[in-house]
């Protein structure tokens, strides 16, 4: 698939993207220096810790950055244009996103029929009768009975209602799909579920997919490629089971070291756990920002900040095309 | 849905008979009505005749029942000064009251709710700051007060309105009406202003927060994420959810319009039931003050159930008996 891959253009690409946050004096880096591309039909994940700047990539990409944070420099290109300047053209038509807790995605005053047809007819010019017609086929597509479109949110449970949000989000036909965490609020088995028919529905469509998530059994069952975030850097970035099984960074190998398997004696071995925590925006360390939590670091480490090398792992004991063991 | 409403009937229902006993309270025993209807001179045999046709010997839940039959059918008895029925005083002035706090209502949650969605949705702007500090002095200025100022610049300087009365005003047969002659509408538009300057200014800080907040909302921020238009997410998304809290506060806010109007009416000399009210307690008008009492008792707990069913019709998920909001 790799191949393939690499001939066809990229649907999205960022370059050099960073995003600051102004505090009084201060420009604290959120978003710092990253880079990735997205292809058609392809699902990406983007995994890190807790404040690793995963949903403000997110919402770079739709131009949703309001101040206090702004982009201070680098390029989003979608489709051959360059959309950080103007978003509010591909927002929703082109780009749409999903969020995490469906119990509050959705208007609660407003029948999900009368949702879907706003979002149908923002984008696409047809008639209410025929946007109705279209948001019971996509009710159909997600699993809902369309005979409950003229029901309000709150007589449906929250994977029913992350169902609701996926066919309001596939409603004007994008071509990629941000969906920030869009299961985390939901429990395990119904979070299986959402994800398959996100995956499945895609897949269909030929829609790509940025999956924004901390969790990498989610990241193993679900994506492509996965890109590692941490403190608002590509830690790494690769084939999904290639880094997996694996892992060139400090950081990525600490992440699926911390990852339960469910195995026959799982239950005997204490979870692995990085030392430490994400440092905060304005305690970023020099170097290389993961340099005091890791176990490899040298003197390098801690003054510069590493490039990506090999087009993989952004990693110093990588120069040499070495492995660390 | 039918049983929601029906209970909250007969909470107001209760609420009313409570206020009745308040009010009956006061008629039966501020004052005296055997001296007041015959004066000192009068024999005893007289009082005692007259106690009899009052019925102020009979049992007290007796006189109670009694007088909320005869509150029913709008008799409240009669007007110590000038022996009229009360209901006719207040029937005859009613309508100016109800005029300038419907007026000044109508001003208040217009204007209310406008600046209130403009300075929520233009954050930090000139014009936004500037209604806020001056809005400000709006609730922190006395009623009478604002209204004296009012009439020093528009009547007494610009001589532009007129300072008291209601004008010229139409008679309908059960009805006065001061919104048919141009003089009419003149003389509202200060008392209005007054009456209304508080409530308005209420109503737009009300309407701001509520905006602030839903456009924090997830759902706001993923209609925004799919693209649609700045009208489509401020009417369509947050309008309706900021309704419920701002109807809530109207409501109540209509209430004390009219329990107010008696400081506005006091300033303007406007001929409605709050000036009835003032001239009653200075005359120690028992029956004009317990029937005024009753009146308001009414119109706040009559708002407050139209306020309620509103609700149900606003929110599905109180229409399901799911959730009381609480506002
Ligand atoms: N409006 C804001 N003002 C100030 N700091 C912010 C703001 N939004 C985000 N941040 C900071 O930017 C960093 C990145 O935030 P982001 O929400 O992208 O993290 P995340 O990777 O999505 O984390 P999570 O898994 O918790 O959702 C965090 O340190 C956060 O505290
Ligand atoms: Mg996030």
């Amino acid at each position: 698939m790799s191949k393939t891959r690499e001939m066809t253009a990229p649907l999205l690409e960022i370059s050099h993207l960073s995003v600051m946050l102004k505090k009084r004096r201060d420009r604290l880096k959120a978003v710092d220096d990253l880079s990735f591309k997205v292809y058609p039909g392809e699902i990406l994940g983007l995994v890190g810790e807790s404040g690793a700047g995963k949903s403000m990539t997110g919402s770079a990409i739709l131009g949703l950055i309001d101040p206090p944070l702004y982009i201070s420099s680098g390029e989003i290109i979608f489709d051959g244009n360059r959309i950080d300047q103007n978003a509010s053209s591909i927002r929703g038509s082109k780009i749409s996103m999903i969020f995490q807790d469906p119990l509050v995605s959705l208007n609660p005053l407003r029948k999900i029929g009368d949702q879907l047809v706003e979002a149908i007819r923002t984008h696409i010019n047809m008639s209410k009768a025929e946007a109705f017609d279209r948001a019971k086929t996509l009710l159909a597509e997600v699993g809902i009975d369309p005979r409950r479109i003229n029901a309000y949110p709150h007589t449906f449970s929250g994977g029913m209602r992350q169902r609701v949000v996926i066919a309001l989000a596939l409603a004007p036909e994008p071509s990629l799909i941000i969906a920030d965490e869009p299961t985390t609020a939901l429990d395990v088995s119904v979070q299986a579920q959402i994800l398959d028919l996100l995956k499945r529905l895609c897949r269909e469509r030929g829609t790509s997919i940025i999956l924004i998530t901390h969790d990498m059994g989610v990241i193993a069952e679900t994506t492509d490629r996965v890109a590692v975030l941490y403190a608002g850097r590509l830690a790494e970035i690769g084939e999904t089971a290639s880094v997996l099984n694996s892992p060139r960074h400090p950081y990525t190998k600490g992440l699926v070291a911390a990852t339960p398997r469910i195995d026959a004696d799982s239950y005997k071995k204490k979870l692995f756990q990085i030392p430490g925590a994400m440092p905060d925006l304005e305690q970023i360390p020099q170097g290389c920002a993961f340099h005091p939590r890791c176990d490899f670091a040298n003197a390098q480490c801690k003054i510069q900040q590493p490039p990506l090398f090999e087009d993989r792992s952004a990693c110093w004991l990588l120069k040499d095309g070495s492995e660390i063991s | 849905m039918l049983i929601i409403i029906l209970r909250r009937l007969l909470q107001a229902v209760m609420v009313l008979l409570f206020v009745a006993l308040i009010s009956f309270l006061i008629f039966r025993f501020v004052g005296n009505p055997v001296e007041s209807l015959l004066g000192q001179e009068a024999t005893v045999a007289q009082r005692a005749a007259l106690e009899n046709a009052l019925g102020l010997n009979d049992p007290i839940y007796e006189q109670y029942a009694n007088f909320v039959w005869r509150a029913l059918q709008f008799d409240f008895g009669n007007s110590y000064r000038g022996a009229l029925p009360v209901a006719e005083l207040i029937a005859l002035r009613l309508p100016a009251t109800l005029e300038l706090a419907i007026t000044s209502a109508i001003f208040a949650v217009i204007f209310g709710v406008i600046t209130g969605i403009y300075t929520a949705i233009n954050r930090g702007s000139m014009m936004t700051n500037f209604i806020l500090s001056t809005s400000l002095v709006g609730v922190s200025l006395p009623t009478f007060l604002i209204g004296v100022l009012l009439i020093w610049l528009f009547s007494v300087e610009l001589n532009w309105l007129p300072s008291f009365g209601r004008g010229e005003v139409v008679d309908l047969g059960w009805w006065t009406t001061g919104y048919l002659t141009v003089s009419g509408l003149k003389s509202l538009i200060l008392p209005s202003i007054t009456l209304g300057l508080y409530q308005m200014t209420l109503i737009m800080r009300l309407t701001r927060a509520e905006m602030l907040e839903v456009l924090r909302q997830d759902y706001i921020r993923l209609a925004v994420a799919l693209g649609q238009s700045k009208r489509q997410v401020y009417f369509f998304h947050a309008l309706p959810n900021i309704l419920i809290p701002v109807i809530t506060i109207t409501g109540l806010q209509l209430g004390s319009v009219i329990a107010f109007a008696i400081i506005t009416e006091t300033v303007f000399q406007w001929p409605g039931v709050g000036l009835l009210f003032i001239n009653a307690v200075y005359f120690v008008d028992i029956p004009v003050m317990s029937a005024y009492l009753l009146l308001v008792g009414f119109a706040f707990v009559v708002i407050n159930l139209v306020v309620d069913l509103l609700y149900l019709l606003i929110d599905p998920r109180l229409r399901d008996g799911q959730l009381r909001k609480e506002v």
